[in-house]
């Protein structure tokens, strides 16, 4: 996927101007923090399961070597075929390789962000693989050229109008405003790709270490189809997605449908085990798990390695202010919302996707409802000062906030600003908003009035009240 | 050096040092406490999932299951050979019909017919809502995965409370594929609107029976 991450503020601008999206993103994001509360308060247990959670992510993320030496020995046990990649070029030309030498041209496609990250269907297609995504988000916005714009809702940008235009355009369906129709229209058309596909393809939600298990959680049911009915199965995985034991699957398949979207359960969740067995009337002959690297020891190694425990719930999306204005494409590559701001610059490194640190307010909402507590807001200031010491900021925000520390710096100073601010304010405006500011700070007053300075500071009136009050402090 | 050599050499630089030794007893306990009755909850969660519960014994439920497949316009029922339970139940409904019987191989060839699979639970679990079907043993999935509608027989004593139950007894050695169904194929891509039966099937029916013994009494 193309890497357009700093242009966010590009992107954003453009995104606030798209009137469907705006709808869109304010129904889809309200939706899911609603019910995902609901969800999280219907479990007297919730906050025991997230601490639970992230200890297991924690201990996992300090002995991956391990842990993921013991998921490999396992699988492989199984049957399955491990491979790894160090990086995007990699797990191409392995999942490329698989391809042909497995004599595919057929594969279907659950969702999976990994394989977003390393373009994966642009390699297989290189190698005559034709890839329909079969999750139905992703399958839409296969028709339509575009990218995903939320991890668990990637089509959240698509009124049912567009929907019906793509499929009447590319699987020539009549048109339709009936949204179970247009379901229904995807699930002929995707039947029979599940039927003859030679390939599965799945991400994988979690992996087992002891037992050697891809773990998958979907609603549709796509997920399944994949990994039994085509005669080969490829798992395309992140390493950090190891748990240790089955038993710490329950903590996690509580967390993550409540998370994403409120649910106690996801329709679906398989836990498939290398490839078929003997005696077994259906399955995959072959199973391959690729391990994507792509940059995840390096973070193991840094002061952001919690990172890794994300379980891609999609949850800190949901409540972000700035996501919920501005909606996934904005942040120019695979990952959105606080999620993408973090661990996209650590991916693909922070020189390409500086912009994204700032895209935040620092409310801290992401960090509420992270089901394994990650310090998301932490880790977007960490990223900041990142930014800054490596020189990665214009002149202009340099000086800026030079001489913002400067002021800040001297209360005397600050105060006597804040007078003559008070003083000029009153006397332009009336009181009034400042309706135009020049250039450079013209972008605060495009869309709304830059409040007029108080004619009274706020230390000011504080010092009356205090004086008032007779109050010492 | 290969690859997975060199990716464990850079995780063995970055774990360094870190913690108590990997391998211990998993950290914290589950926290879920049972909730009273697990057949009582199930019955509620596999409903708040979405799911049609009916309760048997078998011939009692019959008629109310024919009408339930008849109003979803099902015509052919299919079950897995070796699924005596399922059989049975199949068998018993076709004079409810217009059903007729077939086979898992005939609706994966492509039949135009609406379906209805029909399979014995190997548990379900009532903190979810959910029926756990596996591959142990050389079972088939195909009823529960490319039926328009799946109705699984559930005997009581295979509830279990939690899912940490259900999963014990594969912690050592699990078959190729364990899945958990928690009610219909769902999706809400198009504008957030919930729709059933996007992949799977459309319509998820668990038919709750007693034990074998205390219904022959």
């Amino acid at each position: 996927m193309k890497l357009d991450s700093n242009a966010f503020g590009r992107n954003a601008r453009k995104a606030l101007q798209d009137k469907t999206l705006q709808e869109a993103l304010g129904r889809t994001t309200m939706r899911f923090q609603a019910h995902r509360n609901a969800a999280a308060a219907a479990l007297p247990e919730f906050e025991a399961e997230r601490e639970r959670a992230s200890r297991i992510k924690r201990d996992v993320l300090d002995h991956l070597d391990t842990y993921l030496a013991r998921f490999i020995e396992a699988a492989e046990k199984k049957g399955a075929i491990v491979h790894v990649a160090r990086d995007a070029a990699q797990a191409r030309e392995i999942a490329a390789r698989i391809a042909r030498e497995e004599g595919v041209t057929l594969a279907v496609k659950s969702k999976s962000m990994a394989s977003e990250e390393v373009s994966l269907n642009g390699a297989l297609q290189e190698a005559g693989v034709t890839v329909v995504e079969s999750d139905l988000g992703e399958f839409i916005i296969q028709l339509a050229g575009e990218s995903p714009s939320h991890i668990i809702a990637p089509a959240v940008h698509k009124t049912r109008e567009q929907v019906s235009r793509l499929f009447e355009r590319h699987l020539g369906e009549p048109p339709t405003d009936s949204i179970p129709a247009l379901v229904g229209m995807a699930r002929r058309h995707l039947r029979s790709k599940f039927l003859s596909a030679g390939m599965g393809v799945s991400g994988g939600n979690f992996l087992v270490a002891d037992t050697g298990s891809v773990v998958l959680v979907t609603n549709e049911g796509n997920g399944r189809m994949g990994t039994i009915l085509p005669r080969v199965h490829l798992a395309v995985v992140g390493i950090e997605k190891v748990l240790p034991r089955m038993a710490d699957l329950p903590t996690f398949l509580r967390l993550l449908p409540r998370s994403a979207s409120g649910q106690t359960i996801s329709s679906y969740v398989s836990i498939v085990t290398g490839a078929r067995r003997a005696g077994d009337p259906e399955g995959p002959e072959r199973m391959h798990i690729l391990l994507l690297d792509c940059g995840r020891s390096a973070i193991l190694e840094g002061k952001y390695r919690e990172i890794l425990k994300c379980v891609r719930c999609a949850a800190c999306l949901n409540v972000c202010p700035v996501y919920q204005s501005v909606g996934g494409h904005a942040y120019g590559w695979v990952y959105s919302g606080p999620i993408g701001a973090v661990l996209t610059p650590l991916l693909v490194g922070l020189p390409e996707a500086a912009a994204l640190p700032d895209a935040s307010t620092l409310c801290g909402a992401c960090a509420d409802v992270c089901p394994v507590k990650i310090p998301l807001p932490d880790f977007l200031l960490e990223l900041r000062s990142d930014v800054r010491e490596q020189g990665l900021k214009t002149p202009g925000e340099v000086a800026a906030m030079k001489g913002y520390a400067g002021v800040m710096k001297r209360a005397g100073l600050l105060e006597a600003i804040e007078r003559i601010a008070g003083v000029l304010g009153q006397f332009f405006t009336k009181g009034k908003g400042i309706a135009g500011l020049p250039y450079p700070f013209s972008g605060w007053t495009e869309r709304r009035d830059f409040p007029a300075p108080a004619a009274q500071p706020f230390r000011k009136r504080w010092k009356i009240r205090r004086g008032a009050r007779g109050d010492t402090r | 050096m290969n690859e997975r050599e060199s990716l464990f050499r850079r995780l063995a630089a970055a774990c360094g040092g870190h913690g108590a030794p990997a391998g211990e007893p998993s950290p914290g306990r589950a926290t879920v406490a049972p909730d009273g009755d697990p057949v009582a909850r199930f019955a509620e969660t596999f409903t708040a999932a979405g799911g049609f519960l009916l309760r048997g014994p078998a011939e009692s439920a019959t008629a109310d299951l024919g009408e339930m497949l008849r109003a979803e316009g099902v015509t052919a029922l299919f079950f897995p050979e070796d699924d005596p339970e399922a059989r049975e139940v199949a068998e018993a409904l076709v004079p409810f019909g217009p059903f007729h019987l077939t086979t898992g191989a005939e609706v994966r060839g492509g039949s135009g017919a609406v379906t209805a699979g029909f399979r014995t639970a190997e548990a379900a679990i009532a903190e979810s809502g959910t029926i756990v079907e596996t591959s142990v043993g050389g079972k088939t999935l195909l009823p529960g995965l490319i039926a328009d509608v799946h109705v699984s027989i559930v005997r009581d004593a295979s509830v279990v409370a939690r899912m940490d139950e259900a999963l014990a007894a594969f912690t050592a050695d699990p078959p190729r594929n364990i899945s958990f169904l928690s009610g219909p194929s769902k999706t809400a891509d198009i504008e957030q609107t919930l729709t059933v039966g996007a992949h799977g099937p459309k319509k998820a029916i668990a038919l709750l029976l007693p034990p074998k013994c205390a219904q022959h009494e």
